[in-house]
Protein backbone atom coordinates (compact mmCIF):
# COMPACT_ATOMS: atom_id res chain seq x y z
CA UNK A 1 0.00 0.00 0.00
CA UNK A 2 1.15 3.51 -0.77
CA UNK A 3 0.83 6.48 1.61
CA UNK A 4 -0.97 8.42 -1.13
CA UNK A 5 -3.94 6.05 -0.85
CA UNK A 6 -4.94 7.83 2.35
CA UNK A 7 -6.76 11.16 2.19
CA UNK A 8 -6.14 13.58 5.03
CA UNK A 9 -8.33 16.59 5.69
CA UNK A 10 -6.59 18.51 8.44
CA UNK A 11 -9.38 21.02 8.89
CA UNK A 12 -12.20 18.49 9.21
CA UNK A 13 -13.75 18.26 12.68
CA UNK A 14 -12.68 14.63 12.82
CA UNK A 15 -9.16 14.18 14.24
CA UNK A 16 -6.57 13.00 11.71
CA UNK A 17 -5.83 9.76 13.56
CA UNK A 18 -9.52 8.83 13.32
CA UNK A 19 -9.59 9.67 9.63
CA UNK A 20 -6.74 7.22 9.08
CA UNK A 21 -8.31 4.39 11.10
CA UNK A 22 -11.64 4.93 9.37
CA UNK A 23 -10.04 4.70 5.92
CA UNK A 24 -8.08 1.59 6.84
CA UNK A 25 -11.29 0.00 8.08
CA UNK A 26 -12.99 0.73 4.77
CA UNK A 27 -10.09 -0.30 2.57
CA UNK A 28 -9.81 -3.58 4.44
CA UNK A 29 -13.55 -4.25 4.56
CA UNK A 30 -13.80 -3.45 0.86
CA UNK A 31 -10.94 -5.74 -0.04
CA UNK A 32 -8.67 -3.00 -1.49
CA UNK A 33 -6.18 -4.00 1.18
CA UNK A 34 -5.64 -7.72 1.33
CA UNK A 35 -4.69 -9.69 4.43
CA UNK A 36 -0.95 -9.66 4.93
CA UNK A 37 -0.38 -6.57 2.83
CA UNK A 38 2.24 -4.25 4.32
CA UNK A 39 1.35 -0.72 5.33
CA UNK A 40 3.57 2.26 4.57
CA UNK A 41 5.87 3.18 7.45
CA UNK A 42 4.86 5.87 9.91
CA UNK A 43 7.57 8.07 8.42
CA UNK A 44 6.25 7.62 4.86
CA UNK A 45 2.70 8.53 5.82
CA UNK A 46 3.80 11.46 7.99
CA UNK A 47 6.22 12.71 5.32
CA UNK A 48 3.82 12.37 2.41
CA UNK A 49 0.97 14.19 4.15
CA UNK A 50 3.15 16.56 6.22
CA UNK A 51 1.49 15.42 9.43
CA UNK A 52 2.89 14.61 12.85
CA UNK A 53 4.34 11.05 13.00
CA UNK A 54 2.78 10.62 16.44
CA UNK A 55 -0.65 10.99 14.84
CA UNK A 56 0.14 8.14 12.42
CA UNK A 57 1.52 5.96 15.22
CA UNK A 58 -1.61 6.60 17.21
CA UNK A 59 -3.79 5.56 14.26
CA UNK A 60 -1.77 2.40 13.63
CA UNK A 61 -1.83 1.56 17.32
CA UNK A 62 -5.60 1.93 17.47
CA UNK A 63 -6.05 -0.15 14.30
CA UNK A 64 -3.84 -2.83 15.84
CA UNK A 65 -5.94 -2.87 19.02
CA UNK A 66 -9.06 -3.26 16.90
CA UNK A 67 -7.50 -6.20 15.15
CA UNK A 68 -7.35 -4.49 11.76
CA UNK A 69 -3.57 -4.55 11.64
CA UNK A 70 -0.84 -6.67 13.09
CA UNK A 71 2.77 -5.87 13.76
CA UNK A 72 5.21 -8.07 11.84
CA UNK A 73 8.57 -8.23 13.48
CA UNK A 74 11.17 -6.37 11.43
CA UNK A 75 8.70 -5.49 8.66
CA UNK A 76 6.27 -3.06 10.23
CA UNK A 77 2.50 -3.11 10.10
CA UNK A 78 0.43 -5.39 7.91
CA UNK A 79 -3.25 -6.06 7.40
CA UNK A 80 -4.24 -8.71 9.95
CA UNK A 81 -4.44 -12.18 8.43
CA UNK A 82 -7.87 -13.17 9.69
CA UNK A 83 -9.62 -9.92 9.16
CA UNK A 84 -11.55 -9.93 5.92
CA UNK A 85 -13.19 -13.33 6.12
CA UNK A 86 -14.52 -12.61 9.60
CA UNK A 87 -16.34 -9.41 8.64
CA UNK A 88 -20.00 -10.26 8.88
CA UNK A 89 -22.69 -8.25 7.16
CA UNK A 90 -23.67 -6.56 10.39
CA UNK A 91 -20.07 -5.54 11.04
CA UNK A 92 -19.81 -4.02 7.60
CA UNK A 93 -23.16 -2.31 8.07
CA UNK A 94 -21.92 -0.81 11.32
CA UNK A 95 -19.25 1.01 9.31
CA UNK A 96 -21.99 2.99 7.58
CA UNK A 97 -23.58 4.09 10.85
CA UNK A 98 -22.08 7.62 10.95
CA UNK A 99 -23.27 8.38 7.40
CA UNK A 100 -26.71 6.94 8.15
CA UNK A 101 -27.07 9.10 11.23
CA UNK A 102 -26.03 12.14 9.22
CA UNK A 103 -28.50 11.33 6.44
CA UNK A 104 -31.30 10.77 8.92
CA UNK A 105 -30.56 14.10 10.56
CA UNK A 106 -30.64 15.98 7.28
CA UNK A 107 -33.87 14.27 6.27
CA UNK A 108 -35.49 15.34 9.55
CA UNK A 109 -34.25 18.91 9.14
CA UNK A 110 -35.82 19.00 5.67
CA UNK A 111 -39.00 17.54 7.17
CA UNK A 112 -38.96 14.71 4.66
CA UNK A 113 -40.92 11.57 5.51
CA UNK A 114 -38.97 8.32 5.44
CA UNK A 115 -40.64 6.86 2.40
CA UNK A 116 -39.33 9.06 -0.46
CA UNK A 117 -35.86 9.05 1.11
CA UNK A 118 -35.83 5.26 1.24
CA UNK A 119 -37.17 5.07 -2.32
CA UNK A 120 -34.34 7.26 -3.59
CA UNK A 121 -31.77 5.34 -1.58
CA UNK A 122 -32.99 2.06 -3.00
CA UNK A 123 -32.59 3.47 -6.51
CA UNK A 124 -29.06 4.64 -5.71
CA UNK A 125 -28.16 1.22 -4.39
CA UNK A 126 -29.22 -0.20 -7.75
CA UNK A 127 -31.96 -2.58 -6.66
CA UNK B 1 0.48 26.11 40.40
CA UNK B 2 2.40 25.04 43.48
CA UNK B 3 6.12 25.44 43.90
CA UNK B 4 7.07 21.77 43.60
CA UNK B 5 5.22 21.27 40.33
CA UNK B 6 6.68 24.44 38.98
CA UNK B 7 10.13 23.24 39.88
CA UNK B 8 9.91 19.91 38.09
CA UNK B 9 8.22 21.53 35.09
CA UNK B 10 10.98 23.98 34.38
CA UNK B 11 13.70 21.47 34.88
CA UNK B 12 12.36 19.19 32.17
CA UNK B 13 10.47 21.60 29.90
CA UNK B 14 12.58 22.94 27.02
CA UNK B 15 10.54 26.13 27.25
CA UNK B 16 8.39 27.37 30.12
CA UNK B 17 6.94 30.61 31.40
CA UNK B 18 5.00 31.59 34.49
CA UNK B 19 2.76 34.56 35.09
CA UNK B 20 4.04 36.63 32.18
CA UNK B 21 2.58 40.09 31.94
CA UNK B 22 3.59 42.88 29.64
CA UNK B 23 2.24 46.14 28.35
CA UNK B 24 3.02 48.60 25.62
CA UNK B 25 2.18 52.26 26.18
CA UNK B 26 -0.22 51.50 28.97
CA UNK B 27 -2.22 48.79 27.21
CA UNK B 28 -1.88 45.23 28.48
CA UNK B 29 -0.54 42.81 25.88
CA UNK B 30 0.04 39.84 28.18
CA UNK B 31 -2.16 39.43 31.24
CA UNK B 32 -0.57 36.57 33.14
CA UNK B 33 0.37 33.71 30.82
CA UNK B 34 1.60 30.30 32.05
CA UNK B 35 2.89 28.03 29.32
CA UNK B 36 5.26 25.05 29.35
CA UNK B 37 6.21 22.73 26.49
CA UNK B 38 6.85 19.01 26.85
CA UNK B 39 9.99 17.71 25.14
CA UNK B 40 9.17 16.58 21.58
CA UNK B 41 5.80 18.31 21.47
CA UNK B 42 4.68 20.66 18.72
CA UNK B 43 2.68 23.50 20.19
CA UNK B 44 0.72 25.74 17.84
CA UNK B 45 -0.03 29.17 19.21
CA UNK B 46 -3.16 30.65 17.62
CA UNK B 47 -4.47 34.12 18.06
CA UNK B 48 -5.79 37.04 16.09
CA UNK B 49 -3.44 39.71 14.89
CA UNK B 50 -2.51 41.75 17.93
CA UNK B 51 -3.40 39.02 20.41
CA UNK B 52 0.14 39.17 21.82
CA UNK B 53 1.64 36.09 20.13
CA UNK B 54 4.94 37.70 19.14
CA UNK B 55 5.28 39.42 22.49
CA UNK B 56 4.70 36.13 24.30
CA UNK B 57 7.30 34.35 22.16
CA UNK B 58 9.85 37.11 22.67
CA UNK B 59 9.27 37.16 26.41
CA UNK B 60 9.58 33.36 26.62
CA UNK B 61 12.93 33.49 24.84
CA UNK B 62 14.28 36.33 26.93
CA UNK B 63 14.36 38.78 24.01
CA UNK B 64 12.12 41.10 25.94
CA UNK B 65 11.96 41.75 29.64
CA UNK B 66 8.38 41.21 30.78
CA UNK B 67 6.73 43.51 33.26
CA UNK B 68 6.40 40.54 35.61
CA UNK B 69 6.70 36.77 35.52
CA UNK B 70 9.57 34.59 34.48
CA UNK B 71 10.62 32.42 31.54
CA UNK B 72 13.01 29.47 31.28
CA UNK B 73 14.76 27.87 28.30
CA UNK B 74 16.15 24.38 29.02
CA UNK B 75 15.70 25.26 32.69
CA UNK B 76 17.87 28.39 32.49
CA UNK B 77 16.42 31.84 33.09
CA UNK B 78 15.58 33.15 29.61
CA UNK B 79 17.02 36.57 30.32
CA UNK B 80 20.45 35.09 31.13
CA UNK B 81 20.90 32.29 28.60
CA UNK B 82 24.30 30.67 28.28
CA UNK B 83 25.95 29.89 24.94
CA UNK B 84 25.22 26.21 25.30
CA UNK B 85 21.48 26.81 25.57
CA UNK B 86 21.61 29.23 22.64
CA UNK B 87 23.32 26.64 20.44
CA UNK B 88 20.41 24.23 21.04
CA UNK B 89 17.76 26.81 20.24
CA UNK B 90 16.64 28.34 16.95
CA UNK B 91 14.17 31.19 16.62
CA UNK B 92 12.78 32.72 13.45
CA UNK B 93 11.14 36.10 13.98
CA UNK B 94 8.40 37.37 11.73
CA UNK B 95 10.70 39.96 10.23
CA UNK B 96 14.33 38.90 10.45
CA UNK B 97 16.67 41.87 10.28
CA UNK B 98 20.05 40.57 11.40
CA UNK B 99 23.18 40.58 9.24
CA UNK B 100 21.50 42.34 6.31
CA UNK B 101 24.86 43.38 4.80
CA UNK B 102 25.75 39.76 4.02
CA UNK B 103 24.52 37.59 1.18
CA UNK B 104 22.34 34.62 2.09
CA UNK B 105 25.26 32.23 1.54
CA UNK B 106 27.69 34.36 3.56
CA UNK B 107 25.23 34.61 6.44
CA UNK B 108 24.65 30.85 6.49
CA UNK B 109 28.41 30.11 6.32
CA UNK B 110 29.09 32.58 9.11
CA UNK B 111 26.28 31.52 11.43
CA UNK B 112 26.93 27.82 10.76
CA UNK B 113 30.24 28.00 12.61
CA UNK B 114 28.47 28.63 15.90
CA UNK B 115 26.41 25.46 15.73
CA UNK B 116 28.00 22.07 16.49
CA UNK B 117 25.43 20.17 14.41
CA UNK B 118 25.18 22.54 11.42
CA UNK B 119 23.86 20.80 8.28
CA UNK B 120 25.46 22.73 5.40
CA UNK B 121 24.10 20.31 2.82
CA UNK B 122 20.53 20.90 4.01
CA UNK B 123 21.09 24.66 3.78
CA UNK B 124 22.44 24.42 0.22
CA UNK B 125 19.69 22.10 -0.98
CA UNK B 126 16.86 24.09 0.59
CA UNK B 127 18.11 27.45 -0.73
CA UNK B 128 17.85 25.93 -4.18
CA UNK B 129 14.45 24.31 -3.61
CA UNK B 130 12.98 27.48 -2.17
CA UNK B 131 14.36 29.47 -5.13
CA UNK B 132 16.58 31.80 -3.16
CA UNK B 133 19.65 33.36 -4.76
CA UNK B 134 22.62 32.54 -2.51
CA UNK B 135 24.62 35.56 -3.71
CA UNK B 136 22.06 38.28 -3.20
CA UNK B 137 22.44 40.63 -0.22
CA UNK B 138 19.91 39.90 2.50
CA UNK B 139 19.02 43.60 2.52
CA UNK B 140 17.92 43.29 -1.12
CA UNK B 141 15.58 40.36 -0.52
CA UNK B 142 11.83 40.76 -0.09
CA UNK B 143 10.50 40.25 3.47
CA UNK B 144 9.19 36.82 2.44
CA UNK B 145 12.53 35.73 0.97
CA UNK B 146 14.28 37.04 4.02
CA UNK B 147 12.13 34.91 6.30
CA UNK B 148 12.71 31.86 4.08
CA UNK B 149 16.48 32.27 4.42
CA UNK B 150 16.03 32.56 8.15
CA UNK B 151 13.91 29.41 8.28
CA UNK B 152 16.72 27.57 6.49
CA UNK B 153 19.19 28.98 9.00
CA UNK B 154 17.05 27.74 11.86
CA UNK B 155 16.47 24.25 10.47
CA UNK B 156 20.10 23.74 9.37
CA UNK B 157 21.28 24.23 12.94
CA UNK B 158 19.30 21.12 13.93
CA UNK B 159 18.01 22.67 17.13
CA UNK B 160 16.44 20.87 20.06
CA UNK B 161 14.00 23.72 20.42
CA UNK B 162 12.61 25.44 17.34
CA UNK B 163 10.52 28.58 17.70
CA UNK B 164 8.82 30.04 14.64
CA UNK B 165 6.80 33.24 14.64
CA UNK B 166 4.21 33.16 11.83
CA UNK B 167 6.39 31.08 9.52
CA UNK B 168 3.64 30.41 7.02
CA UNK B 169 3.12 33.95 5.84
CA UNK B 170 6.32 34.01 3.79
CA UNK B 171 5.87 30.73 1.98
CA UNK B 172 3.90 29.64 -1.06
CA UNK B 173 1.75 26.52 -0.58
CA UNK B 174 4.43 24.11 -1.83
CA UNK B 175 7.20 25.51 0.35
CA UNK B 176 4.80 25.72 3.27
CA UNK B 177 4.01 22.04 2.96
CA UNK B 178 7.75 21.32 2.88
CA UNK B 179 8.32 23.33 6.02
CA UNK B 180 5.50 21.52 7.79
CA UNK B 181 6.96 18.19 6.72
CA UNK B 182 10.36 19.18 8.15
CA UNK B 183 8.78 20.31 11.39
CA UNK B 184 6.64 17.18 11.71
CA UNK B 185 9.42 14.70 10.97
CA UNK B 186 11.95 16.41 13.18
CA UNK B 187 9.56 16.48 16.10
CA UNK B 188 8.55 12.88 15.57
CA UNK B 189 11.98 11.43 14.90
CA UNK B 190 14.60 13.66 16.49
CA UNK B 191 12.42 14.75 19.38
CA UNK B 192 12.69 18.43 18.46
CA UNK B 193 10.36 20.59 20.54
CA UNK B 194 8.53 23.14 18.42
CA UNK B 195 6.58 26.27 19.22
CA UNK B 196 5.02 28.06 16.30
CA UNK B 197 2.53 30.83 16.07
CA UNK B 198 0.13 31.22 13.23
CA UNK B 199 -3.26 32.45 12.28
CA UNK B 200 -3.52 29.80 9.54
CA UNK B 201 -5.23 27.12 11.53
CA UNK B 202 -5.03 24.29 8.99
CA UNK B 203 -1.20 24.33 9.08
CA UNK B 204 -1.34 23.80 12.74
CA UNK B 205 -3.84 20.97 12.46
CA UNK B 206 -1.41 18.98 10.35
CA UNK B 207 1.61 19.06 12.60
CA UNK B 208 0.73 20.38 16.03
CA UNK B 209 0.25 17.96 18.87
CA UNK B 210 -1.18 20.71 21.04
CA UNK B 211 -2.72 24.11 20.61
CA UNK B 212 -2.91 27.19 22.74
CA UNK B 213 -5.39 29.95 21.97
CA UNK B 214 -4.09 33.36 22.95
CA UNK B 215 -6.81 35.94 23.15
CA UNK B 216 -6.46 39.46 24.48
CA UNK B 217 -3.32 38.57 26.37
CA UNK B 218 -4.68 35.42 28.03
CA UNK B 219 -4.54 31.74 27.15
CA UNK B 220 -8.17 30.78 26.55
CA UNK B 221 -7.54 27.14 25.86
CA UNK B 222 -4.62 24.77 25.97
CA UNK B 223 -5.31 21.26 24.75
CA UNK B 224 -4.21 18.41 22.50
CA UNK B 225 -5.37 18.92 18.91
CA UNK B 226 -7.23 15.60 18.72
CA UNK B 227 -8.78 16.01 22.17
CA UNK B 228 -9.92 19.53 21.30
CA UNK B 229 -11.76 18.28 18.24
CA UNK B 230 -13.39 15.49 20.18
CA UNK B 231 -14.25 17.45 23.27
CA UNK B 232 -15.88 20.64 21.99
CA UNK B 233 -18.85 21.24 19.74
CA UNK B 234 -21.33 23.92 18.87
CA UNK B 235 -24.76 23.57 20.42
CA UNK B 236 -27.59 25.41 18.71
CA UNK B 237 -30.83 25.93 20.60
CA UNK B 238 -34.03 27.35 19.09
CA UNK B 239 -35.43 30.45 20.79
CA UNK B 240 -38.12 28.42 22.59
CA UNK B 241 -35.48 26.28 24.30
CA UNK B 242 -32.83 28.91 24.90
CA UNK B 243 -33.75 29.22 28.58
CA UNK B 244 -32.52 25.65 29.05
CA UNK B 245 -29.01 26.56 27.90
CA UNK B 246 -26.25 25.22 30.12
CA UNK B 247 -24.64 27.82 32.36
CA UNK B 248 -21.16 26.63 31.45
CA UNK B 249 -20.09 27.44 27.90
CA UNK B 250 -16.91 28.69 26.27
CA UNK B 251 -18.86 31.15 24.19
CA UNK B 252 -22.47 32.15 23.90
CA UNK B 253 -24.05 34.04 21.07
CA UNK B 254 -27.69 35.03 20.72
CA UNK B 255 -28.99 35.37 17.18
CA UNK B 256 -31.58 37.87 15.95
CA UNK B 257 -34.37 35.27 16.03
CA UNK B 258 -33.70 34.51 19.69
CA UNK B 259 -31.93 31.23 19.02
CA UNK B 260 -28.66 30.58 20.76
CA UNK B 261 -25.25 29.18 19.74
CA UNK B 262 -22.92 27.92 22.44
CA UNK B 263 -19.56 26.21 22.42
CA UNK B 264 -19.99 23.31 24.83
CA UNK B 265 -17.74 20.64 26.25
CA UNK B 266 -18.25 16.94 26.96
CA UNK B 267 -18.33 15.95 30.64
CA UNK B 268 -16.03 13.35 32.20
CA UNK B 269 -18.27 10.55 30.85
CA UNK B 270 -18.10 11.95 27.33
CA UNK B 271 -21.66 13.30 27.33
CA UNK B 272 -22.82 16.64 25.98
CA UNK B 273 -24.80 18.94 28.30
CA UNK B 274 -28.42 17.90 28.81
CA UNK B 275 -29.81 20.68 26.63
CA UNK B 276 -28.30 18.91 23.59
CA UNK B 277 -31.06 16.30 23.88
CA UNK B 278 -33.94 18.79 23.68
CA UNK B 279 -36.18 18.73 20.62
CA UNK B 280 -34.86 21.11 17.97
CA UNK B 281 -31.39 21.28 19.53
CA UNK B 282 -28.41 20.56 17.29
CA UNK B 283 -24.85 19.58 18.09
CA UNK B 284 -22.32 20.28 15.34
CA UNK B 285 -18.75 19.09 15.40
CA UNK B 286 -16.31 21.96 15.16
CA UNK B 287 -13.04 22.18 13.29
CA UNK B 288 -10.33 24.13 15.09
CA UNK B 289 -10.85 27.13 12.86
CA UNK B 290 -14.56 27.31 13.70
CA UNK B 291 -13.79 26.82 17.36
CA UNK B 292 -11.24 29.60 17.21
CA UNK B 293 -13.68 31.96 15.50
CA UNK B 294 -16.45 31.10 17.98
CA UNK B 295 -14.43 31.79 21.08
CA UNK B 296 -12.32 34.69 19.79
CA UNK B 297 -15.22 36.81 18.66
Amino acid sequence: MDASLLTIQPNAPEPIYRQIVEQLRRLIAGGQLAAGELLPSVRDVAGFHAINPMTVSRAYGLAETEGLLERLRGKGMAVAATRRASQSESQRLALLEPQMLELARHARELELPAEPVLRRLTRLLGD
Amino acid sequence: MNAVLKDTAHNTAPLAAWGLTHCYEGSNVLRGVDLALEPGSVLGLIGRNGAGKSTLIRAMLGLLQPLSGSAFVFGEPALKLGDDAKARLAYVPQQPEALAWLTAQQMLDFVGRFYPRWDAEFARRTLERWKLQPNKLLAKLSPGERQRVDLIRALASQPELLVLDEPAAALDPVARRELLREVALRAGESGTTVLFSTHIVSDLERVASEIAFLHEGRLLLRCGVDETKERYARLWLPASKSAAAPAQALSRRRHDDGSLSLVVERDAQGRWPEAAGLPGARVDALGLEDLFVEIAE
